[in-house]
């Protein structure tokens, strides 16, 4: 068996990971535990854990981890709420094929449109002028426009919309995966619809669910452009990051980006060990 | 098609939710075509001229039609540019990776590991630790960063998708095809990749689509009039915003809606062969 | 005419937990019909693989026509496996299938047109050369296989459980197209099976397989008359079993002390068995019923307890002595004379009984458990 092809095939995807991935996050850890960092250079001074220690106690920090984790688990929740029925209507309910297809391919068009354009175009729905409060006025339930969009309830509609797909693709193609025949076995036993929905459909579902959980939570993380623009004074833990970037304090910097990488760690821990991936994945 | 009325209630609500997805756009749509430089409601006047005008000189960022932006149009091939490579890039790699991460080799676990943290590190620290790499190993910015970006998040998913659709047979067409004489390269050529070419080709269409919607990693990378959604973001920052983005948007809804009509008549071929 | 295939000592392990081959050593004679045969898992599709060159496996010998297959790829050996899935390929003609070999060789076209002609003839698929294999029959589709691996003219073909997922009664039909095309085409086949009826009518030899170990080899009939274990007793044909001890002999037999008593059985000379632990084997068919039991050397009287209609013959059940069950095989005019729940008197010869040792290769097994199968 000619075993070195194998490796040299593995060799692309291997080289990415190292230099796209894994230097720039080492780098990321060990500018973290440095004092400073002269930029010209590019010489990192200094091994010290005195970032941390900023970090944990700084008055700030539990505040903005609080922001941070809450609203990433409260999209999550509203995606979810919004996915999976959708989801599950798709795959059950949906006969045609074409239609399914259809659909999804509808659901594709506004993902590919720019996330600028698809922001702004929240204006004129959730504005001061926009449709929302113009009703509402002229209906007289209100004085004074609501500030829908730059609070968090924009913040909550736009995470939605951007990220709604995430969710409902991983737990559409798990709902697609279940074999119909135990479904009928189910029912054969008699099993009143929501138990066959609870023990049989949900629960196989559940490594789609997982799934769809941790890709809205790592990318709401992740993502310090939507709290930043649009909500306003909204502290998050991406968006301290940016700021301190920008301020050329990389080592602080990298102490929250650390932060975060291992928040994010942590998620994909908790989904190796909720459902076998490689038991998807892997046939031997 | 048929249209039936069997489970109504659900049929309504996956309509109310596409109906929500794409009511921003109808809008954005709708509102190019406004006089008014306001983005909200009302309709003021019908015009064109926030896609043609020409511009009379004193224009600035949100007030050039998007026909004689010249950097719109840059920042638009450059998407291009880096959607194509990156689609390309994904595809190579997860090719390459999804046929071999079927064997059983020592490793095989830990590389599979490593290609999933693409996708679970935030983009914030991807695009912050790429910076700071770059500066390390003295790699100057270039065409080839965001691109590189873009793949390594794009490739966990393809793999995913590429090895969870592969047909389970496939091992066994490629072992009678050595029983059979055929060298390693040979089954590859006349077996494997016959076999698996449509998820290739959604491979490298799936990297395309997701560098092409990208932005949150590319902002740290890129400066200047880079490629499309940090031009926009950019503009967006330092310009009022006016109904010309909503005419960018409608153009950038018009090529999307193109790419996808392709993208579906191939996945109906891909259905259609098996 | 000589060995064509030499396996020394094979052993493959399936990660670090379980062990494929433990041991494996055989050979195979050239142009003979050689079937392995053994249940589920015990090896003999990996033993195929392994010889086909598409397993690797982790210590031992393997020699095609003499040469040391180490190393050497499966498109370098001279010969060709069919799998049990057959994996036609979905995406070529039934011609392009057949084809396939001689163009990996490198053959000219005029060379394949006329080999793959006659191949589809050899197997009674000519006319369906543009067919894909979708509109194929699964029995279709398995001699497309089989003449796909036979067309490159290997020097041994190899067939992985082919007649698995077929209709008992095509079976038969197969089995006899098996053997006539082993006589036309005159090269070494060798398949495996987990059916015993297979392998009798089929082989020239038999390897008796069980988890990684081999438990016999021979000729179908040595195999069934004097098997060497309890398991190749069992696998191979149906028989009675009944553990005991030697406890004496006289001139040419010895007595074994068994749950119904003294058993004797022919001493066939080479070991002595005094002494020995083992168990006493005789089959179905060589007891007798009645008047012919009583010039039979040991004889019972035995209650008729039950019977299974089989066609040509009955096996029916008696039990001696409330302890043991015994199996007869019994002609349907005998048998309808007999009456539920009576005695009658049953016996058999002591040349017919096989005295086995062990239960089975391998070691630390209990013999119960071999009998009575886990």
């Amino acid at each position: 068996m000619v075993k070195y092809t194998n490796y040299l095939m593995l060799l692309p995807g291997l080289l990415l990971c190292v230099f796209f991935l894994v230097i720039p996050l080492g780098i990321i850890i060990r500018i973290g535990l440095a004092e400073s960092v002269s930029t010209a250079e590019f010489e990192i001074h200094g091994l010290t854990l005195q970032n941390y220690v900023r970090y944990f106690t700084s008055p700030q920090t539990i505040d903005i981890l609080g922001n941070t984790f809450g609203t990433a688990l409260i999209t999550c929740f509203i995606c979810f709420l919004v996915a999976y029925p959708f989801a599950y209507f798709l795959t059950f309910y949906i006969e045609n094929q074409k239609i399914k297809s259809y659909i999804i391919s509808l659901l594709m068009v506004p993902f590919l449109i720019d996330w600028n354009i698809r922001t702004i175009a929240w204006i004129p729905i959730l504005g001061d002028k926009g449709i929302v409060n113009s009703t509402l006025m002229s209906l007289g339930l209100i004085k004074e426009p609501i500030s829908l969009l730059f609070g968090q309830a924009g913040l909550y509609i736009i995470w939605l919309q951007t990220y709604v797909l995430f969710m409902m693709f991983p737990i559409y193609l798990a709902l697609n995966r279940i074999d119909p025949d135990l479904i009928q076995a189910a029912k054969v036993l008699k099993a009143p619809p929501h138990r066959v929905f609870y023990d049989v459909i949900f629960k196989l579902s559940l490594p789609g669910v997982v799934c769809g959980w941790i890709f809205v939570f790592v990318s709401t993380l992740g993502d310090f452009l939507t709290p930043g623009l649009w909500a306003g004074g909204f502290q998050t833990l991406g968006l301290s990051i940016s700021t301190f970037f920008g301020k050329n304090v990389w080592p602080y910097a990298c102490t929250l980006s650390t932060v975060m990488i291992v928040i994010a760690l942590a998620a994909l821990y908790i989904l190796l060990k909720m459902v076998d991936i490689k038991k998807l994945i892997y046939e031997s | 098609m048929k249209l039936s009325v069997k489970h109504l209630p659900a049929k309504i609500y996956i309509a109310i939710i596409i109906v929500i997805v794409y009511l921003p756009i109808i809008l954005v749509v709708l509102l190019s075509f406004n006089v008014s430089a306001n983005v909200t409601f009302p309709i003021t006047g019908w015009t064109l001229d926030w896609y043609i005008a020409k511009p009379k000189g004193y224009e600035y960022g949100s007030y050039i039609s998007v026909l004689y932006d010249k950097s719109f149009w840059k920042a638009l091939t450059n998407s291009v540019y880096v959607s194509v490579a990156a689609g390309l890039l994904t595809c190579f790699i997860v090719t390459m990776t999804a046929l071999t991460l079927r064997r059983r080799i020592p490793g095989r676990d830990i590389l599979f590991y490593m290609i999933l943290l693409g996708f679970i590190v935030p983009g914030i620290a991807l695009g912050l630790g790429n910076v700071l790499s770059h500066r390390m190993l003295g790699w100057k910015p270039s065409f080839w960063t965001p691109v590189m970006l873009d793949v390594i998040f794009a490739v966990p998913f393809g793999l995913v998708l590429m090895m969870a659709r592969f047909e389970p047979k496939l091992m066994e067409y490629e072992l009678s095809a050595s029983s059979l004489k055929a060298s390693p390269l040979q089954v590859f050529r006349h077996i494997t990749l016959p076999l698996i070419i449509w998820e290739v080709i959604s491979a490298a269409i799936f990297g395309f689509l997701l560098a092409w919607s990208e932005v949150i990693r590319t902002q740290f990378v890129i400066h200047g009039t880079g490629v499309l959604s940090t031009f926009i973001l950019t503009e967006l920052e330092i310009n009022p915003v006016t109904t010309k983005w909503y005419a960018a948007g409608t153009i950038l809804t018009a090529i999307s809606v193109a790419g996808l009509i392709v993208f579906a008549w191939i996945l109906s071929r891909q259905t259609a062969r098996r | 005419m000589g060995e064509i295939i030499v396996a020394k000592d094979i052993v493959k392990w399936y990660g670090k937990e379980v062990l494929a081959l433990n041991g494996i050593s055989f050979g195979v004679d050239e142009g003979e019909f050689y079937v392995i045969i053994g249940p589920s898992g015990c090896g003999k599709s990996t033993l195929m693989k392994i010889m086909a060159g598409i397993l690797d496996y982790d210590s031992g010998g393997l020699y095609i026509n003499g040469k040391n297959m180490k190393g050497v790829p499966a498109h370098k050996r001279d010969l060709s496996l069919m799998l049990e899935t057959y994996a036609v390929f979905p995406h070529m003609s039934v011609f392009d299938n057949i084809a396939f070999g001689l163009r990996m060789i490198g053959k000219d076209k005029g060379y394949i047109k006329r080999k793959v002609t006659e191949s589809l003839e050899l197997v009674g698929l000519s006319g369906l050369e543009k067919r894909s294999p979708v509109e194929l029959s699964g029995g279709q589709r398995q001699r497309v296989a089989l003449a796909r691996s036979l067309v490159i003219e290997p020097s041994v073909l190899l067939l992985d459980e082919p007649l698995s997922h077929v209709d008992y009664r095509l079976q038969r039909k197969l089995m006899e197209d098996f053997k006539t095309l082993h006589k036309k085409v005159g090269i070494t086949f060798v398949l495996t099976t987990h059916v015993q009826e297979h392998a009798l009518i089929l082989a020239d030899r038999v390897m008796v397989m069980n988890t990684g170990v081999i438990e016999q080899i021979g000729t179908p009939e040595e195999v069934y008359r004097t098997p060497r274990t309890v398991f190749s007793a069992r696998f191979v044909g149906d028989i009675n079993l009944v553990p005991g001890e030697v406890v004496s002999k006289d001139d040419a037999e010895y007595a074994v002390k068994t749950e119904i008593g003294e058993l004797k059985a022919l001493a066939s000379g080479e070991t002595d068995m005094l002494g020995k632990k083992l168990v006493y084997a005789i089959r179905p068919e060589f007891i007798e019923v009645g008047k012919e039991a009583r010039s039979c050397k040991n004889k019972h009287k035995a209650k008729f307890v039950g019977y299974y209609y089989l066609g040509n013959f009955v096996e029916c059940v008696f039990n001696v002595e409330n302890k043991v069950d015994l199996k007869v095989s019994v002609p349907p005019e005998t048998a309808g004379n007999l009456k539920l729940g009576k005695k009658y008197a049953i016996g058999w010869r002591s040349n017919d009984v096989a005295l086995l040792e062990k239960p089975s290769v391998i070691e630390g097994l209990d013999v119960e458990e071999v009998i009575y199968g886990k």
